[in-house]
């Protein structure tokens, strides 16, 4: 470790009604790599926008290489040698690698743009980083991995001498996760500062020399990453211990009823004569590898996908699901991985996006009953403990576990009785995400089906009363909780079903 | 999707067509205050017609559109007209003539004006109905030019001047028959007769496509050929025999284009002038015919010699056609008299104010060719 | 490996559409004998520039995820002041075309201010312009139906910039230069900053901003094209047409941007090839101009041309939900 190469000192940022940052302190050294904590709306992005001149500060100094600086803008920050790799991916699908590298500062050769020069840098540049990306392909046939690979190559190639990633790890596979580690640590042998922002506290042990966690604006604390517990970072984050007790054995009665089976269920590659039941207050948890066909599976099974063949049986009927109408109609919900895509309309409010699914029960004549429809979603928002002004509030407004908590208030509302819930708490802090736990194991405790898929592994042990393993499109394993290990579960999730 | 940019082009044109109607249908002025019933002014026939207060008469001229210079003309003579008995007149009309609803609007927006008298040149025969109803409810005295309303209502349109088009049609067909009367005798196989009406929907243009169609295929009949029409369903229904096209000798195709527009009028003439049995063609209007020249750029098929060239007739004037029959490009076309209608129109309307009694006035079509486009009787009539 | 890939499908595209052409072309000569003339070509050459130079034009926006309504309108407004100065104030061609040009340049303009600075939709934005420029162009006329100088008066040179008159034979000369220009903006779209950053915009704007790219600038520019595009459109209709008449026009541009989607310009902007669009439209000019010879009434021709355009449509629309899968 170096010595300091950026320093924030004193910051302190007010938004009309909020204190977004009560004198923050932060630094980081040359050839370290310091994890930046807390939860959502603890202050996190509102500093590293100050950084990059996003926001400007109230008061408190930003020294950069010895010097005191105020960036005005992103590009500004870049220039400096600031880079923030983006949560969201900023790339620009229809461009190739090469061009997006060097988008807004292309070599040119008379009017034209140079792309032989771009591609060759660009080659370059990913030798240096020892990754294996043509800059010749279009952004958009990569994969989320190595689109961000181009994205960290890209703020390489501003020269950087500080990266901040913005939960890096969210969309990747563990493979790709282990490659970014990779750079990442190349990275701090080259001795550049890197910040890193995650929820993942596994990764956080792994990657990072030193934490800084942050609540509610406020600088909490500085940990040296090898010397403190998990444990200790949580408290740190949310003041007191949070987690639900890993489940030691299952919940359900072993003569509870099967109230959705499904056999021999094929479609496509992905999802290859999948059979399994589900029981009445059960939490079965899907468990594989990033592309095992978990997910697709569960959208052939929602009818979101067209299946080949396979039957379902809800309450041991035959039901004929062709699309989500007929699956809603048979009581199944679906709580989407990528929320703002499938799951919730961000620009309307809780109430509206809690009976989209069933609105046919609030109308009166040809217009909405608003006041149903308010009762209604004020009684979900209640018993989900959703946390919320009002149930008038745009759903864009609130945190990612709160949004989470709308989505399963519209398939409340709808009084769907199986629910699956596919990586639930996907970008949403600790303390969040211990709040969906509760409210899943309290759905399952009422009687409501779940099927969970998810690629955290703790998630899955925590959680599931019986657990269904996936690799490359088949069912390779079914284990009850009570005889689970990591160990069984990896087996079969990297079982050769050739 | 995110932008539903298709979606989004359907309603644009929509929209489009919409508004541009109420734009161009806003130009009404402030009625000249109090009517002035046949009645009052009958005692007096002076062309200073003032009403006791003082006011003029007022008359609105409701035209199909200025797309082309007959219009032009027949504005002329209604503000000759105007200038010489001393009224008022406004015209107005929509931007083409297939705007039949911007023209119906505008038509109503007069009659709620409630002005001394209007004229109309109706693009439509049936859109005008309930308008013409309004007219004769509120009083209004209507003269029909250039199109008559043969299903107005019974005294709502006191008066039609317009061109005898069913006999003008007539007589282009006279006279392309004529020079063509050999070659189709001495034809071994069907030979071909083309037609261009900008539409099927005024009365002025189907009765002059008919006019031609019936009068060709009568005088054909009288030399032992047997006729069949074809193309366009609404001419071939309505001409009076479409005969067999499979034993036919002569064959009349008539074509009409989706749109007003001189480039699709000129997409159907060329496709009909490709054919290589074509004899002649007859464009029923000014932009028809100006499309069927547009389409000889390219083909340059049209001439003077029957047989050889394709005898173009074409309809109105206008510097293009004008400058067409005189180098002998097109082989002749039959021309109205829309100064005549437009000074007629007024008059007429001013007549019926002093309590005279009207009745229809048949303008006639006169055929020109390079021969007699010079001479005194037609030369006033061909408008740039 | 990735790349050959990718260029292989643009390619596959453009290849399509250039078959379909030829397949259309085959149908009507076998349909029609009258169509198989030297002449056809003429017609189908005459009624494809001003087609083909809107598209090229309509590209840009398209591409940036907009769409251009005011081409139609505005073509007929542009050639309408400029005859008007030739018939009525005497002025030269030359000086007429060039008023023509900048006229259309300005109405891309304000079309790029009215969506890239002050933020309206471009539906919105160009809506207005069109009922705008369809407007003007009545006035500018005082009304009346224009002709642009025919053959034998002066200033009519400028027709034979697109159909020269060689000794009797007439040559179609338009075509090479509406050729040059489409591959010169093909070259523009590919491998400039206005194409790139078109793309870009279409793409994913909210990159386009991060990156430090002056967005509001390139959707003012992508607007730009446009309009010149459209006036230069303007200028072959005034050279193939015998007369302009106001109140026309609205139409023409959907004729156009059909033509550059067939081509495989993207519904939703960020992907589109400019010779790709100049292969669609032609497959629009030969429904145009073929469909009457084979004897079908010209309301029917609107309903073919129409389901080509959904099939088109579709056909991008399946082939990314493939790629997705």
């Amino acid at each position: 470790m170096g010595e300091v190469i950026l320093e924030m000192k004193d910051i302190d940022k007010t938004f009309p009604g909020v204190h977004a940052l009560d004198h923050v302190s932060f630094d980081v050294r040359r050839g370290e790599v310091h994890a930046l904590m807390g939860e959502n709306g603890a202050g996190k992005s509102t500093l590293m926008k100050v950084l990059t001149g996003i926001y400007t500060k109230d008061s408190g100094t930003i020294t950069y290489e010895g010097k005191e600086v105020e960036f005005h803008n992103a590009r500004e920050a870049q220039a400096a040698g600031v880079v923030i790799v983006h949560q969201e991916l900023n790339m620009v699908g229809h461009l190739t690698v090469a061009q997006n590298i060097f988008i807004g500062r292309e070599f040119k050769k008379g009017f034209s743009i140079d792309d032989k020069k771009m591609v060759e840098e660009s080659k370059k540049l990913f030798q240096k980083l020892n990754i294996d990306i043509d800059p010749s392909a279009t952004m958009s046939d990569l994969t989320v991995g190595k689109q961000q690979m181009c994205e960290i190559a890209k703020a390489i190639s501003h020269d950087a001498k500080v990266i901040v990633f913005d939960e890096p790890t969210a969309a990747l596979t563990e493979a790709e996760i282990q490659d970014l580690f990779k750079i990442i640590r190349d990275l701090r042998e080259q001795q550049l500062g890197i910040v890193y922002i995650s929820h993942r506290m596994d990764e956080i042990k792994v990657i990072t020399d030193r934490v800084t966690v942050m609540r509610d604006g406020t600088y909490v604390g500085t940990l040296i990453t090898k010397d403190c517990t998990k444990d200790d970072i949580v408290n740190m984050m949310v003041g007191r211990v949070i987690y639900e007790e890993p489940k030691t054995k299952s919940m359900v009665a072993p003569d509870a009823p099967v109230v959705l089976k499904v056999e021999h269920l094929n479609a496509g590659k992905m999802v290859q004569d999948v059979s399994f039941e589900l029981k009445k207050g059960e939490i079965l948890g899907f468990s594989g590898l990033m592309g095992a066909g978990r997910t697709e599976t569960a959208r052939a099974i929602f009818g979101a996908d067209p299946k080949e063949s396979g039957e379902i049986y809800v309450n041991g009927q035959l039901v004929d699901i062709h699309s989500p109408q007929d699956a809603v109609k048979a009581g199944i919900g679906y709580l989407s991985e990528d929320r703002k895509r499938f799951g919730i309309v961000v620009q309307k409010t809780i109430a509206e996006n809690t009976t989209m699914a069933n609105l046919p029960e609030f109308m009166k004549g040809i217009f909405i009953n608003k006041r149903k429809e308010r009762k209604k979603a004020q009684e979900l928002a209640d018993s989900l403990a959703t946390k919320t002004p009002s149930v008038d509030e745009l759903v864009v407004n609130l945190s990612g576990g709160n949004q989470q908590k709308v989505v399963i208030a519209k398939w409340l509302c709808k009084n769907c009785d199986i629910l699956i819930f596919d990586e639930p708490t996907r970008g949403i802090d600790v303390g969040a995400k211990n709040e969906i736990y509760k409210l899943m194991n309290k759905l399952a405790s009422e009687g409501k089906s779940i099927i969970m898929i998810s690629s955290e592994m703790t998630e899955i042990l925590r959680m599931s009363d019986r657990i269904v393993v996936m690799c490359e499109g088949r069912k390779t394993g079914e284990l009850m909780i009570e005889e689970t290990t990591q160990e069984k579960i990896m087996s079969f999730a990297t079982r050769d079903v050739g | 999707m995110k932008k539903r940019v298709l979606a989004t082009i359907m309603s644009a044109t929509l929209v489009v067509s919409m508004l541009a109607g109420c734009g161009s249908a806003a130009t009404t002025e402030a009625p000249a205050a109090e009517a002035a019933p046949a009645t009052e002014a009958a005692a007096d026939a002076a062309p200073a017609a003032d009403t006791a207060s003082g006011d003029k008469l007022s008359f609105k001229i409701v035209v199909k559109s200025f797309q082309s210079s007959y219009w032009q003309a027949a504005v002329q003579g209604v503000n000759q007209a105007a200038d010489k008995l001393q009224v008022e007149v406004e015209c107005n009309g929509p931007n083409a003539e297939s705007d039949i609803a911007d023209q119906v609007n505008m038509l109503t927006n007069y009659i709620n004006g409630k002005p001394d008298g209007i004229g109309l040149a109706a693009c439509d025969q049936s859109a005008c109905l309930d308008a013409l109803q309004m007219a004769k409810d509120a009083g209004i005295p209507v003269v029909c030019f250039d199109s008559g309303c043969p299903d107005a209502p019974e005294g709502s349109v006191l008066s039609t001047i317009a061109t005898d088009n069913y006999g003008a049609g007539a007589t282009a067909a006279e006279n392309m028959y004529a020079a063509l009367k050999d070659t189709i005798a001495n034809a071994s196989a069907p030979v071909r007769i083309g037609e261009v009406n900008q539409e099927s929907t005024s009365e002025s243009i189907t009765q002059r496509g008919l006019g031609f169609i019936d009068k060709f295929a009568e005088l054909a009949a009288a030399d032992g050929k047997k006729v069949a029409v074809v193309g366009n369903e609404y001419y071939v229904n309505a001409a009076k025999d479409k005969g067999d096209e499979a034993t036919a000798d002569v064959i009349i195709e008539v074509a009409v284009p989706a749109q007003t527009t001189v480039e699709l009028c000129a997409t159907e003439a060329s496709a009909i002038m490709n054919k290589s049995d074509v004899l002649g063609i007859f464009g029923s209007n000014q932009v028809a015919a100006e499309g069927i020249l547009s389409a000889d750029e390219n083909l340059g098929k049209l001439g003077s010699k029957a047989g050889e060239n394709i005898l173009g007739v074409g309809f109105d004037a206008g510097s293009i056609i004008k400058a067409a029959v005189k180098d002998g490009k097109m082989f002749g076309a039959v021309t109205q008299s829309p100064l005549a209608m437009g000074r007629t129109t007024v008059e007429t309307l001013y007549a019926i104010t002093q309590g005279e009694s009207v009745s229809d006035v048949a303008t006639d079509g006169y055929w020109y060719d390079s021969t007699n486009m010079d001479s005194d009787d037609i030369a006033p009539n061909l408008y740039d | 490996m990735e790349k050959k890939k990718t260029a292989a499908k643009k390619s596959k595209q453009e290849l399509i559409v250039f078959l379909v052409v030829v397949a259309l072309l085959i149908f009507f000569c076998a349909a029609s004998p009258s169509f198989r003339q030297y002449t056809t070509i003429l017609t189908i050459m005459d009624y494809s520039y001003y087609i083909v130079l809107m598209a090229i034009g309509v590209s840009f926006p398209l591409i940036t995820g907009g769409v251009d309504l005011s081409i139609g309108t505005g073509l007929v407004c542009y050639s309408l002041a400029g005859g008007y100065l030739i018939m009525h104030h005497g002025w030269p061609t030359g000086a007429a075309m060039l008023v023509t040009i900048l006229f259309g340049t300005a109405i891309g303009v304000l079309n790029g201010v009215l969506i890239g600075v002050m933020d309206l939709p471009p539906f919105l934005a160009t809506l207005c312009t069109c009922m705008i420029t369809r407007g003007l162009g009545s006035i500018c006329s005082k009304n009346t139906g224009i002709s642009w100088p025919t053959a034998g008066q002066p200033g009519c040179w400028f027709r034979s910039i697109f159909k020269l008159d060689v000794g009797g034979t007439k040559i179609p000369l338009g075509f090479i230069w509406v050729l040059l220009l489409a591959i010169l903006m093909h070259y523009v779209l590919r491998h400039t900053k206005v194409g790139r950053y078109t793309i870009s915009i279409g793409s994913n704007k909210e990159a386009a901003i991060l990156s430090g790219i002056n967005v509001k600038f390139y959707h003012i520019m992508a607007y730009t094209v446009s309009g010149l595009f459209a006036a230069l459109a303007s200028i072959a209709y005034s050279a193939v047409f015998k007369t302009v008449l106001p109140g026309t026009g609205a139409g023409f541009e959907l004729e156009a941007i059909g033509g550059a989607i067939i081509g495989g310009v993207s519904a939703t902007g960020g992907a589109g090839s400019i010779i790709g669009t100049f292969i669609g439209v032609f497959v629009i000019c030969l429904l145009k101009t073929g469909l009457p010879f084979i004897g079908l009434q010209a309301n029917w021709q609107q309903i073919v041309t129409g389901f080509v355009l959904i099939g088109s449509v579709m056909v991008d629309i399946i082939k990314k939900r493939k790629e997705k899968r």
